[in-house]
């Protein structure tokens, strides 16, 4: 008989207690999936979030933050400027402010909305048209204030393309009132980076000047950059050469600041519970093991007395530390799956937390590590057992067996 | 309303220069700040050293000040990923370098005033009041009710989601363990049942050394968490340069720990003692 | 001279106790050729186990020598003595000691796979034994499912699976009744008879009858041959 098949019996003649101690394994082993998930999941997230937007270089002032934004001197001229670089494909100037939305005809005090403007490029990445046409790629004149609204605002005051809005911008920090500025919805959009409980707007950076009553100047707090395949260092090299007072980001330092700063908590928790979660695991098998060879002391001097060498006996305990943590930890990895879904969903309950951005997000590497984590650690959980094992006093053992 | 202090970290804060320590009567005259504790240290700071600040990269606006002293920056849970280098000033002086000539309304803008009531219970009130008063403001109390909303609330669901799964896996092991132990007795239970100790006497047997072994470990488990509590808070302490507590293990926390884990213990010791109570003397006894 | 499978010379196995050092062997001499049946008797606490657990490589002498088939042991590895308790001693106890979730067919193969017979002649040897000992038709219980007397002739097969030159037999019959005792005394007859030297420690006045040499020890010492 294999070591193996000999450990295989050894589980199956106590049915109970193999079971309790794989669905132990199994449900420690999920918690540990998760947190190897919860390791990467923000900034793999992240990282589809901001590829998906279809830019790879943004563009803010050297004061402020990617999300507090300070305006961008001459934000006009800068744009002319970048899109005359032959490594840039196409750009798109950004305005946000936050206004009230009211429709007209029905009571109540509106939706508070967060309107972005922008230029005609952000179709299709800032956001996604859901039904009804985009904006157009300029105002016209006379024409009210072209409007992409979000599915919750389309839905909750029953909007479709053409309906007539009216918009009320806020001035942070003053007491304002500025006039109620009518727009029509042309598009209904899905915002890519739209938070759980905000609500979207977006018009063209002529129409959020209009309803700041201020003239079209194209202010902006973000330029958004595509550049052409295989140019983006040298995009973003030749950008910040034209505008050295200004911050030019790839994709690839957004998502390291938003690692650094916003992600780095999580990844430091799941640290923290993977390793605890490992410890737990070690120290619960090193126990079920050590009290199972306890109990069969008889049987292992038996087996040495009978000539099995010490390898063979560390070899079958090996073997019973390799199944249970081996069928626990397969069965970890959907009951992981579900966790995952329950705790992602209670994570996406903070406040700005875009909707398609999730914090659990599964790579195949993560089943890789978690293998690996759980077979280094049902191994080490072994050792004292084994050393117990193969260390005992054949004789000692046998005269205390037949005592007792 | 107490004193007004403007925590001077606006836009562009640029510490320039450093004048060497030397209190002369120029520098005694310049106006004081303070500096933050991760600055001080970063830029090497000390009282009496003389700094230049601006308002912009470029050093525009630029105003030399003596530093008096350093703070700890009161840890803030929500920005305790930010490298809190930053400085306080008085009011006026911060109004001096901030004022943009061209704006006379600037030199009187300021972006919060925090407010310490004579009454503590009149914060609602207040509240309605100044934003009668002053519409387009923002009144918040600085201690408020988390709705689900809130980072924290958020994160405290997570962190007991969590909790429940460890406790579910933990149970599941705590039951295999009481199975081995009570195979293991299997046999001297059979000889006390022969000599006729009856099922219940067993039962109050294995309750009592359930509580006791529950008891033991919640014990245990707590004066382990308190004592890696220590471990845990230096760690995240370190790591982000904060004096922000990340665990501690409050009395509240300690009750519920042990009305968890004592309840479990005892059921798991009667679930796993269950075959030797229900089995007869002689199935005991393996006859 | 033939060499004989096993001598000792002078063995003394002494413990250190709590209140004191503890001689349970004093300077034992034996030897035991391919004929012997040797039986050891003595009253309890005397060393009989001791001297038989050092006979059989499981234990070591604090001083003397033994030589197994003229190769030192106190000199071999404990993995040249684990290979020689596998393949030319075979070990049968008091207790038994079965493996409990293994059948009397897979009790008595294992000690073969180990010692890295084939498939098929495990097969064939297994089933040679069992019928042996006369519990072919039991080849498939497990011990839970035999009675003390079965259980001890599956225990004498598995120590038989490797065709060993020695058999050792710790209180063979100490679990059994006056009858199964004896079914195993006569089957320790067969063995002998089949070739198969043994040293058997007993109590039983019956199987120490049958063996050709009877040595008596008291206090750690041969007090008779």
């Amino acid at each position: 008989m294999t070591a193996w098949g000999l450990a295989w019996r050894t589980i199956a003649r106590s049915p109970a207690r193999s079971m309790l101690a794989v669905a132990g394994v199994t449900v420690i082993g999920a918690l540990l999936f998760n947190m190897l998930l919860l390791s990467r999941g923000l900034l793999v997230s992240f990282r589809d979030l901001i590829d998906a937007a279809g830019f790879d270089i943004r563009i803010i002032a050297a004061q402020g933050s990617l999300v507090h934004r300070e305006p961008i001197a001459d934000a006009a001229s800068l744009a002319d400027a970048v899109a005359r670089l032959p490594e840039v494909q196409r750009l798109t100037l950004v305005r946000s402010d936050s206004a009230q939305l009211l429709v007209p005809g029905r009571a109540g005090p509106g939706f508070r909305v967060a309107v972005v403007g922008t230029t005609g490029a952000a179709a299709g990445s800032v956001w996604t048209i859901v039904r009804g046409s985009s904006l157009p790629s300029s105002a016209v004149p006379g024409e009210p204030t072209p409007l992409i609204v979000s599915p919750r605002i389309a839905s909750e005051l029953h909007l479709e393309p053409g309906s007539e809005v009216r918009l009320r911008l806020f001035v942070a920090g003053t007491a304002s009132a500025l006039p109620l500025v009518t727009a029509r919805v042309v598009g209904v959009g899905a915002f890519a980076f739209e938070a759980a409980g905000d609500d979207t707007v977006a018009t063209t950076i002529e129409g959020l000047a209009a309803a700041r009553v201020a003239p079209a100047d194209a202010a902006a707090e973000m330029v958004l950059v595509s550049s052409r395949p295989g140019a983006g260092k040298a995009a973003a090299a030749a950008i910040a050469a034209l505008r050295p007072d200004l911050r030019v980001l790839s994709n690839d330092q957004v998502i390291e600041q938003f690692n650094e700063n916003a992600f780095s908590y999580f990844r430091q928790i799941s640290t923290v519970l993977s390793s605890m979660t490992l410890a737990f695991a070690f120290l619960l098998i090193a126990t079920l093991l050590t009290m199972s060879v306890n109990q069969r002391l008889g049987e292992v001097a038996a087996l040495r007395a009978l000539g099995f060498p010490r390898r063979r006996i560390a070899a079958n305990l090996l073997w019973e530390s390799a199944l249970l943590v081996g069928v626990g930890g397969a069965a970890a990895i959907p009951v992981g799956g579900l966790l995952a879904i329950v705790l992602d969903r209670i994570l996406r309950q903070m406040p700005g937390v875009p909707t398609r951005l999730h914090f659990f997000v599964f790579e195949p590497r993560t089943l890789v590590l978690h293998a690996a984590l759980l077979g280094a650690t049902g191994v080490l959980a072994a050792l004292y057992p084994i050393w117990l094992a193969t260390r005992l006093p054949i004789a000692a053992t046998l005269r205390r067996e037949i005592l007792s | 309303m107490n004193r007004i202090h403007a925590r001077a970290f606006a836009a562009a804060f640029l510490v320039a220069l450093t004048v060497p320590a030397v209190t002369t009567p120029a520098a005694a005259e310049l106006p004081a700040i303070l500096v933050s504790r991760q600055l001080a240290e970063r830029e090497h700071l000390r009282a009496g050293d003389v700094v230049i600040l601006a308002t912009n990269a470029d050093g525009s606006g630029q105003r030399r000040f003596r530093i008096d002293g350093r703070y700890e920056p009161t840890p803030d849970p929500v920005r305790f990923t930010a490298r809190r280098l930053e400085a306080r000033m008085h009011l006026p002086d911060l109004v001096a370098m901030t004022t943009d000539p061209a704006d006379p309304s600037s030199a009187e803008a300021i972006t919060a005033i925090n407010v310490r009531l004579a009454n503590p219970g009149d914060v609602a009130r207040f509240s309605t009041a100044m934003v009668a008063q002053a519409p387009g403001i923002a009144v918040r109390p600085t201690v408020r009710a988390r709705d689900g909303s809130d980072p924290f609330a958020v994160l405290e669901r997570f962190h007991v989601a969590v909790a429940v799964v460890t406790v579910l896996g933990s149970t599941a092991f705590l039951l295999a363990l009481m199975v081995m132990r009570a195979e293991e007795r299997r046999e001297t239970i059979g000889i006390i049942r022969l000599i006729g100790v009856s099922q219940r006497t067993i039962l109050m047997e294995v309750l009592v050394e359930g509580l006791l072994i529950a008891a033991a470990g919640a014990v245990f488990g707590i004066l382990l968490a308190v004592a890696t509590q220590g471990a845990v808070n230096q760690f995240f302490q370190w790591r982000y340069d904060t004096a922000l507590v990340f665990v501690r293990v409050t009395r509240s926390i300690a009750l519920q720990s042990i009305a968890v884990s004592v309840p479990l213990g005892i059921l798991a010791g009667l679930v796993g003692s269950w075959t030797l109570l229900r089995r007869d003397v002689l199935a005991l006894l393996g006859r | 001279m033939n060499t004989p499978i096993i001598e000792g010379r002078g063995l003394t196995r002494s413990f250190a106790m709590p209140a004191g050092v503890v001689t349970a062997l004093g300077e034992v001499s034996i030897r035991v050729d391919a004929v012997d049946y040797v039986a050891i008797t003595g009253p309890s606490g005397c060393g009989k186990s001791t001297l038989l657990h050092i006979l059989g490589c499981v234990d070591q002498a604090s001083a003397g020598s033994l030589a197994f088939e003229g190769r030192e042991v106190g000199a071999l590895t404990e993995s040249e003595r684990s290979r020689i308790r596998l393949t030319r001693i075979g070990f049968v106890f008091q207790r038994f000691f079965l493996l409990p979730m293994l059948t009397a067919w897979e009790n008595v193969e294992l000690p073969q796979a180990e010692a890295g017979s084939t498939k098929a002649d495990r097969r064939a040897r297994t089933g040679e034994l069992l019928d042996y000992v006369g519990l072919t038709d039991r080849r498939d219980h497990r011990p839970a499912q035999l009675s003390g007397g079965e259980m001890q002739r599956v225990a004498i097969a598995r120590a038989l699976a490797n065709r060993p030159a020695l058999l050792l037999a710790d209180e063979p019959t100490g679990e059994l009744d006056e009858e199964t005792g004896a079914q195993i005394a006569t089957l320790f007859d067969r063995v002998h008879r089949d070739g198969t030297a043994i040293v058997v420690v007993t109590h039983n006045p019956a199987v120490a009858a049958r063996a050709g040499r009877h040595l008596v020890m008291k206090s750690g010492r041969v007090i008779s041959t």
